[in-house]
């Protein structure tokens, strides 16, 4: 395995790997990446260990050792729940529609002609635009007084639109920002895996005379299945996480309605000060995005041998 | 596909064509709208209903980029282009010490099997997903000790968390493409292993290095959630500074837009011109990341 | 005595993990000679060509390069020039760039790299592309690119990884039959991969054998041929294969009595043969093929042939056993009955258990 880093033995000598300067030549190489992941973990160890304490900067001298009770405290916590069901919320619709919407898109873009090359590049803008400036934008877009939007809605009867500034309509709202800057991700990857497909099996359906729909979800489905769990993957651990829309559009408001994970830790750390309960917070979205992260990973692979046979 | 006579097809076609319509309209009007808007004074985007017909001004380009708003209430500071200087100073110098410091490790991850290398590699990916908050709340704290609290190095130091594992895994991707054989005929001729790793290696992985570091760029441009955390007003980007302009001119609705679109030009534009590139980081990244 | 040689490799050995793919490799090469290694693919030539050169990280042992240790020296010290199965051009650079590349590691100034790049490519007829890249180039002249770039440094060693494999089966001829010019003018020793028997028995003053991580037999390759050490050599070095036939020599005036697929030959093998199972080595051009019958020959059944080059391979059925020879010349149609004799000069006699060849005593000198 390692030879590279395997001392000479008496009986024969290293060769190849000439001086010793050239085995060490891989970990020097490595040593940035190194660096970052110690810039990584030692944060990671310092919150695991904030998220034990009791720990307010406002009032230094509480700060002492508790174990799990904030953990404890969360379970019997409302605000804790409603940030869980805000972030499941969230998760699920943009998830959910980005998938639909962009495989929607790549199925019609699948053939290369011109057009559609240069609808899926054009695609790509609202992709490569900021998570918070695109939040800006649809809140100016959605404002009550000019906005493209709320005149839009009320050309159709819906006068008192509120958009993200009503608790009720505020998660449709960010979803749809959401949408409209994370779809073109998900079409993007699927239309690349769309487009490497093999044309054979499709030709002989075509020659077998199968009716289009069986194609579509006895073959082309299957046969994306690898790209549709990368990208969902992707999505669902970017979702989860998200802070930028939410926070540039509401900072989790109007009240409770937006406060999702990251946006509530933040809260807790910099408006209220709690470092301890901010930390548990966090570990608690980590824990959650390494276990999810873990099941599509063995899903993923599962699916790419059974896609690309045995090797 | 199964056989449709003539009126399907065509009614196939007519509803595709629409699906199409339907679909860049909403993904590209948004971005139209904010641009047209930059082009007009307050008045006009007051204006009930919209027209997309209007004498288009650069007031609030003008403004911006003098730094120097005059409204009725009296003057206004718009800091906004330090913002802009702020953003291509981080992402450039990011991303440039991220290629200086990722594409050699990504090289010694392609070529050299070695347990530390594994190691790192699954670090970097389990953590590629764990939430940034995680890391920056401790940050925030250990930064206010170093003195690296609202310092360039410090946020340059931070980029490293977004630039660093986008380039190590796209490039490594590329690396572990190349037959190594061409690297080994070079060596072979007399060349040291620099030389063979600047003069063949790197070349050849150029596509990749390029799609990785413009992709970084592009990420590093777009974070807000770093800077918010770590910056004040003078050293932020963009991004932050944009929601910071919002909130300290609400009503400037024109200098808003054409902040907007000043954010967003410098990625668009990139990415307009390097599409072909950033499709195959982005799809790489995400296949073999 | 004689001066060290060009390349001497001591004790060489390669292991993966638990996977010990060259084990104690020892050889020389010497200046001028070409080592033709031959082996079944994946038997780990290329890897003891890699380890050679000094690419191989997990190898051990010993490389010599004209008297002097390099075991401990990085590719670029070695004095090896070395081409790939794959050419290993350097896609950005032109052709005269390729060529030049370890002249100009070596810093050699720039009127002596053009007139030597020149040079060896008037050598190998590729004068007329130097400027191209080498997309550009057919494979032949990418093969050539390849080679020039190998001798223009004039290295000690060479190293020739099969490097006719991806060529065409015309240009394939043509170069084997350049090689061996090519091969004397550059004067160093060269170490030959190939897979093909025909490109040993042409190129290589020697042939070694590689088989299950050592080397089995390092002879001329007329002895390989001929008197290859064991079953498997045999089997591995000739095409179409030899034939093997069980038989169990019995006693004779002269050396031993065989009786294989209907033929009875008296080989001068060893004594302790007798009795044993043994396997009856024939070349299939030490089979003749006759219409009729004649004093010696056994009858066979003539099922198939087909052309080989400039012979006709004739598959046959005699005694009960397949028997495959390779002659030059007509022979009847399929279905014949035939006759088949076999020249005892050219038979080898091997243990059936072990596989070694039953060595034939030593010629008995003539009286002076």
């Amino acid at each position: 395995m390692s030879d590279i880093a395997h001392p000479a033995t008496s009986a024969a000598r290293v060769h190849a790997a000439g001086p010793r300067a050239a085995r060490l030549l891989p970990y020097l190489l490595s040593l940035p990446a190194l660096l970052v992941c110690i810039g990584i973990l030692v944060p990671f160890g310092t919150a695991a260990w904030y998220s034990l304490q009791r720990y307010n900067l406002a009032m230094p001298f509480m700060r002492g050792f508790v174990g799990f009770d904030t953990y404890l405290d969360f379970l019997g916590d409302p605000d804790f729940w409603n940030t869980v069901e805000v972030s499941a919320i969230y998760t699920a619709a943009t998830v959910i529609l980005e998938l639909l919407l962009g495989l929607a898109i790549a199925l019609l873009l699948r053939e290369r002609s011109p057009l559609n090359n240069a609808i899926s590049v054009a695609l790509l803008l609202p992709l490569m635009t900021a998570p918070a400036i695109a939040a800006l934008m649809w809140k100016l877009m959605t404002n009550p007084g000019f906005g493209v939007l709320s005149w839009l809605v009320s050309r159709f009867g819906l006068a008192d639109f509120k958009w993200a500034s009503d608790p009720h309509t505020a998660m449709l709202t960010v979803v749809l920002v959401d949408i409209w800057v994370y779809t073109p991700f998900i079409m993007i990857l699927l239309l690349a895996g769309l487009r490497s497909l093999p044309t054979q099996p499709f030709e002989a359906a075509r020659l077998d005379g199968v009716p289009a729909r069986f194609v579509f979800f006895r073959i082309t489905l299957p046969m994306l299945m690898p790209y549709i769990v990368t990208a969902t993957l992707f999505r669902l651990l970017d979702s989860i996480q998200q802070f930028d829309i939410v926070y540039a559009m509401t900072q989790g408001g109007p009240g409770d309605s937006l406060m999702v994970f990251q946006v509530r830790a933040y809260l807790e750390f910099f408006q209220y000060t709690n470092v301890g309960r901010s930390a548990a917070l966090m570990m608690i979205l980590w824990a959650l995005t390494y276990a999810l992260s873990n099941v599509f990973v063995k899903q993923w692979l599962r699916l790419r041998e059974r896609t690309h046979g045995a090797y | 596909m199964a056989r449709i006579d003539g009126t399907s097809a065509f009614l196939a076609r007519g509803l595709r064509t629409l699906a199409l319509a339907v679909i860049v309209l909403f993904f590209l009007f948004p971005i139209l709208w904010i641009v047209l808007m930059s082009f007009q004074t307050n008045e006009q985007i007051l204006r009930i209903p919209p027209s997309l017909l209007f004498d288009p001004t650069i007031v609030n380009y003008r403004a911006l980029i003098s730094g120097k708003l005059v409204t009725a209430a009296g003057q206004l500071d718009l800091p906004f282009m330090r913002n802009l200087g702020n953003s291509v100073l981080l992402s450039s110098v990011s991303v440039l010490l991220s290629l200086v410091l990722g594409v050699p490790a990504a090289y010694a991850f392609a070529r050299f099997r070695f347990r530390l290398g594994e190691n790192i590699a699954f670090t970097l990916l389990s953590f590629r997903f764990a939430p940034p908050l995680l890391v920056l709340l401790p940050l925030s704290l250990y930064f206010q000790d170093l003195g690296l609290a609202n310092t360039y190095t410090g946020l340059v130091w931070v980029y490293q968390l977004i630039c660093l594992p986008l380039i190590l895994w796209i490039v490594r991707g590329y690396f572990e493409d190349a037959s190594p054989d061409i690297e080994y005929a070079y060596r072979v001729d007399g060349h040291s292993w620099w030389r063979a790793f600047t003069r063949i290696a790197i070349p050849l992985a150029g596509p990749g290095i390029a799609a990785a570091g413009l992709l970084a760029f592009i990420f590093a441009w777009n974070n807000f959630v770093f800077a918010l955390i770590l910056a004040s007003a003078d050293k932020q980007p963009v991004t932050v500074g944009a929601l910071a302009f919002v909130t300290a001119s609400g009503i400037q609705y024109g200098q808003i837009a054409a902040a907007i679109v000043l954010s967003i030009l410098p990625t668009l534009a990139l990415a307009l011109y390097a599409q072909r590139w950033l499709v195959e980081g982005l799809s790489l990244g995400a296949v073999k990341g | 005595m004689s001066a060290d040689p060009g390349l001497a490799v001591r004790a060489l050995s390669v292991t993966f993990g638990r996977n010990h793919l060259l084990r104690g490799i020892d050889f020389d090469v010497a200046e001028g000679e070409t080592l033709v290694l031959f082996g079944p693919s994946g038997v780990g030539k290329t890897v003891l060509l890699r380890a050679i050169a000094g690419l191989e990280p997990a190898a051990r042992g010993e490389v010599r390069v004209a008297g002097r240790d390099v075991s401990m020296r990085g590719p670029e010290a070695r004095g090896i020039g070395m081409a790939f199965q794959n050419f290993a051009l350097y896609p950005h650079m032109s052709a005269r760039d390729n060529i030049a590349s370890p002249l100009r590691a070596r810093g050699v100034s720039r009127a002596e790299i053009e007139r030597r790049v020149g040079a060896v490519a008037d050598l190998l007829r590729i004068g007329h592309v130097l400027g191209h890249a080498p997309k550009e180039l057919s494979n032949g002249q990418k093969q050539r690119t390849a080679l020039a770039r190998a001798l223009v440094g004039e290295p000690r060693v060479l190293l020739l990884d099969d490097p006719l494999r991806n060529v065409d089966a015309k240009l394939r001829y043509e170069m084997r039959l350049e090689f061996p010019r090519l091969l004397r003018t550059a004067g160093a020793a060269t170490l030959y991969v190939t897979q093909d028997y025909r490109e040993a028995m042409a190129l290589g003053d020697r042939v070694a054998i590689l088989l299950d991580g050592r080397i089995a037999q390092t002879a001329p390759p007329e002895t390989v041929y001929e008197h290859p050490d064991s079953v498997a050599v045999a089997r591995l070095f000739g095409d179409p294969p030899i034939n093997l036939l069980p038989c169990r020599p019995t006693e004779s005036t002269g050396g031993v009595q065989v009786a294989a697929a209907g033929l009875r030959l008296t080989l001068p093998a060893a004594q302790h043969a007798i009795g044993r199972d043994c396997l009856l080595g024939l070349r299939p051009e030490a089979i003749a093929v006759h219409a009729a019958a004649l004093p010696g020959a056994a009858p066979a059944q003539l099922n198939a042939t087909t052309p080989l080059h400039e012979r006709l391979v004739v598959l046959l059925r005699a005694g009960g056993e397949e028997v495959v020879a390779s002659v030059l010349g007509e022979v009847p149609v399929p279905g014949s009955a035939v006759w088949i004799s076999a020249d005892p000069a050219q038979a080898t006699l091997f243990d059936a258990g072990s596989g070694a060849r039953i060595a034939a005593p030593a010629p008995v000198r003539e009286a002076a």
